[in-house]
């Protein structure tokens, strides 16, 4: 039994040649990169200055590209024939805008379906989209949209105020169990009414100051068709159709969803022929697959491969993220808020946020982020004190508590669920609490997540639609996949309708303060960072914006 | 040469059992590899039994001030993405990983051990029976039966010995009964059969002690076996609770960094090679000592 012996040796000397396989790897990766930035300089500007020894320089220079504002407008001799290859961290949930919740799905949603309204290019604007125009009744109850004419389906069928109609009906008065977004964007509409052929009313229970935004959003809002739609008896998660401009090829589950440009679009046609999103679940399989030019875009970049990504040449988009990444308590096993306030005391924040995203996330002392109407530097988080938070959770004989956490990074925690909740883990355990962890995929986590069997998990949002009252809804929210910590608060409930009928303001943005400040008193979340959005692209794509809703809309990106 | 030697272990063998051993270690002396091997185990073992002691840091305490801090004088192997230090994670990781080893083998072979002789001893419908169900668990990858064990019983060490040495039962026992078939055939089992011994008297004074040096070559190379599939399971996330030092652990949570801190990776990686190559090398050499006929 030789073989045993040689077998080891065969693999510690693969594992040699695999660390001086990477070596030669970057060794090209960097290579190609200054090839590319040369080129690129030369033919963009004509500028002379980036030679071969200076192509550090250069590469650092451009390492963290233009963040464009706006979509510029598309030079016409550009390949028309071209794939653009998008990687993300995990396999969408579905393909039905009615039935997902997540980033993962609504990037590709987003190509393929639309709403009324869309957001600016950047912002969270709204803009007309399927609604050429709209009207507001005096009362703020009654919301008239002009649609546009001559806009189809990707199937064919006429899009129109039945259309509509049928779209707001499935998700108000035929909703299903597991329609997460319904609530969110249709909650407060009493009726959807035709009024002619491209007219359509909403008439709405109570006054709703982001009900616009909430029709621009990526879940929930965009239009499928209804004649699709019937046919697959009500759930389009495997048959997409909307009226983007995309339309769905496949789907191989777990590797990537393939669309091609739809050629009837009624708007500007996309560049690209064909968009593939594929899954690469790992981080690290993800930027080689970056910077081996396997893939045009990544996103989900973790801090620590920031370096490899900028040294292989690729560039990075870097724009404030609106998301809060934190850990809610499960109020309802921890029900005494002495002991989240001891627990929460336990953690050092400021230093945890540093050391785990190295600066590519700021330190959550709310959970609006700070560019967010709504936001308030005057909310005071429980501070750092773990003396204090050991005296008390020894008092109160706290010494075990389950934590329940995902396994993957998250567009709003890049560093994995798992090392978030190791870090935690050591903090408690600095204060005498022995935290156990259960760990799961992003999928399963949150089927877990449903049966409410632990004491706090990590979770996150992503904002949808730039309004507060999309934050803050999650803290009343019935569904335990939203409200993660269970909170249960007829009070709040009330502060948060009421907040939601005011006109945008400072009232409106005082009362989501206090609203924010009684979330913080009674410790139900720990919030602990908003993550800058990161996105890696290969040098050539150009007319790439990463929206602050984390989605990504491509149509009008290309590679020259 | 070699014929001699066989002569005279043989003839030893019977006369005074104890010499066996002896020889044994004469013929283990002269294969450098296996000495190598020993010694390195030892060396293992001595940290496993002093790892504690002689750890710089506590292995589980995370510094998020000192994340990342590359090999240097104050962290030898430097330190995780959580600010623990990696050589004291190591050191305790030995522990961990022989433990696991040898429990899950220990475990496998106990049970392997009875499964096997009771099978070969008793041959007709019981042998079918034990051994037709040792062919079905031998049919499902190990790895792959392991995982599932460990999706069942949930994390934690003495899941892992379980799942481990569960996987392995089967190999113990179709080696333990293949031997028992042919020494089962002796004249001095019939001949204690005739003067009225038990079975079980028969199978424990009088066969198995024939069977000790395959099997003890088996466990030695399952040994190794069971500290990669530890490792296996750590990187799959399976294995420890974290924040556990486990090596497979240790090399599955760093597997991102490996382009930004390879450090986090190396370590408990060359870990895991040297215990298992050492075991290996061991193993074969204490085949060739202990078996010579298979030496061929």
């Amino acid at each position: 039994m030789k073989r045993k012996v040689i077998a080891a040796l065969l693999c510690t000397s693969m594992a040699i040649t695999l660390m001086a396989g990477c070596g030669s790897n970057k060794k090209t990766g960097a290579d190609n990169a200054s090839d590319t930035t040369k080129t690129e300089t030369a033919g963009d500007e004509g500028n002379a200055d980036a030679d071969a020894e200076t192509e550090t320089g250069t590469t650092e220079k451009k390492a963290s590209g233009e963040m464009l504002t706006k979509f510029a407008d598309v030079p016409e001799d550009v390949d028309k024939e071209q794939t653009l290859r998008y990687a993300q961290g995990a396999d969408p949930r579905g393909l039905d805008p009615a039935m997902i919740d997540d980033g993962e799905s609504s990037k590709p949603i987003c190509q393929m379906y639309e709403g009324l309204l869309k957001y600016g290019d950047s912002d969270t604007e709204v803009e007309p989209c399927l609604a050429e125009s709209w009207e507001i009744s005096e009362d703020g109850l009654t919301y008239t949209f002009k649609l546009r004419e001559g806009v189809k389906f990707h199937d064919g069928t006429d899009f129109n105020a039945e259309a509509v109609k049928y779209n707001v009906d499935r998700q108000t008065v035929n909703k299903t169990e597991d329609m997460l977004y319904a609530d969110f964007v249709y909650g407060d509409v009493a009726e959807c009414n035709v009024v002619d052929e491209y007219t359509v009313e909403f008439k709405l229970t109570k006054k709703s100051t982001p009900f616009l935004n909430n029709l621009a959003m990526s879940l929930g809002a965009p239009m499928v068709s209804p004649t699709a739609c019937d046919a697959a008896n009500g759930n389009l998660n495997e048959a997409p159709c909307g009226t983007g401009p995309y339309k769905f090829v496949r789907w191989d589950k777990n590797e990537a969803v393939v669309m091609e440009r739809n050629e009837d679009y009624w708007g500007d046609k996309g560049v690209a022929k064909e968009i593939i999103f594929s899954t690469i679940p790992d981080n690290s399989a993800r930027v080689v697959a970056l910077t081996n030019g396997e893939v045009d875009i990544i996103d989900g970049i973790d801090a620590t491969v920031v370096d490899q990504i900028t040294s292989a040449g690729c560039l990075l988009y870097q724009a404030e993220g609106m998301n809060i990444n934190y850990m809610a308590y499960n109020t309802q096993k921890v029900t005494d808020p002495d002991v989240r306030k001891a627990l929460s005391e336990a953690v050092n924040i400021p230093e945890l946020v540093d050391s785990l995203y190295k600066g590519y996330a700021s330190q959550a002392t709310s959970i609006l982020p700070t560019f967010m109407p709504g936001y308030s530097a005057d909310v005071k988080q429980t501070a750092y004190n773990p003396d204090d938070a050991k005296k008390i959770l020894e008092e109160k004989g706290i010494t075990e508590l389950k934590m329940m956490a995902y396994t993957n990074p998250r567009p709003y925690n890049t560093a994995t669920g798992q090392t978030l909740a190791e870090a935690l883990q050591g903090y408690f355990d600095k204060v005498g609490v022995k935290v156990s962890i259960d760990s799961y995929d992003w999928t399963t986590y949150k089927e877990k997540l449903g049966a409410g069997d632990y004491d706090m998990c990590l979770y996150g949002w992503i904002g949808d639609n730039g309004d507060p009252d999309n934050f803050m809804y999650l803290l009343a929210h019935e569904d335990p996949e939203m409200n993660v910590a269970l909170y249960r608060n007829e009070e709040y409930n009330t502060m948060l309708s009421e907040a939601a009928s005011m006109e945008n303001g400072d009232d409106r943005n005082a009362a989501y303060a206090k609203m924010e400040q009684k979330i913080a008193d009674e410790n139900i979340w720990l919030p602990i960072s908003h993550q800058q959005n990161l996105s890696g692209y290969v040098s050539n794509v150009q007319n790439f914006i990463a929206h602050p809703t984390g989605n990504v809309f491509l149509s009008k990106t290309y590679k020259n | 040469m070699r014929k001699k030697q066989q002569v005279q272990t043989t003839g030893e063998a019977l006369e005074k059992p104890e010499s066996q051993i002896r020889v044994m270690w004469d013929t283990l002396k002269k294969n450098k590899a296996a000495v190598a091997g020993l010694v390195v185990i030892l060396f293992f073992l001595f940290l496993a039994v002093m790892g504690d002691w002689l750890a710089p840091y506590d292995p589980e305490y995370s510094d998020m001030g000192h994340t990342f801090v590359a090999p240097c004088r104050d962290y030898y192997f430097g330190t995780d993405q959580l600010g623990r230090d990696i050589f004291s994670r190591v050191l305790s990781g030995t522990k961990i990983s022989l433990f696991v080893g040898v429990a899950a083998v220990a475990y496998s072979l106990l049970i392997g051990t009875v499964l096997g002789s009771v099978a070969g001893y008793f041959g007709g419908k019981v042998d079918s029976f034990i051994m037709r169900c040792m062919d079905i668990m031998l049919s499902i990858p190990s790895i792959l039966l392991a995982i599932t064990l460990m999706a069942a019983l949930g994390k934690g060490l003495d899941k892992a010995i379980i799942a481990i040495g569960t996987v392995s039962i089967p190999e113990y026992a179709r080696i333990v009964r293949s031997s028992i078939l042919s020494v089962k055939e002796n004249d001095y089992v019939a001949a204690a059969k005739v003067v009225g011994n038990s079975d079980r008297r028969i199978i424990f004074h009088h066969i198995l002690p024939n069977v000790v040096s395959s099997i003890v070559v088996r466990a030695t190379l399952g040994i190794s076996t069971a500290i990669l599939d530890t490792a296996a399971l750590g990187f799959l996330g399976m294995g420890v609770q974290p924040p556990m030092a486990e090596w497979g652990d240790m090399l599955g949570r760093a597997r991102t960094y490996i382009f930004s801190a390879p450090y986090t990776l190396i370590f408990p990686g060359l870990a895991i090679t040297l215990a298992v190559l050492a075991f290996n090398l061991f193993g074969d050499g204490l085949r060739d000592a202990l078996d010579p006929k298979e030496r061929v």
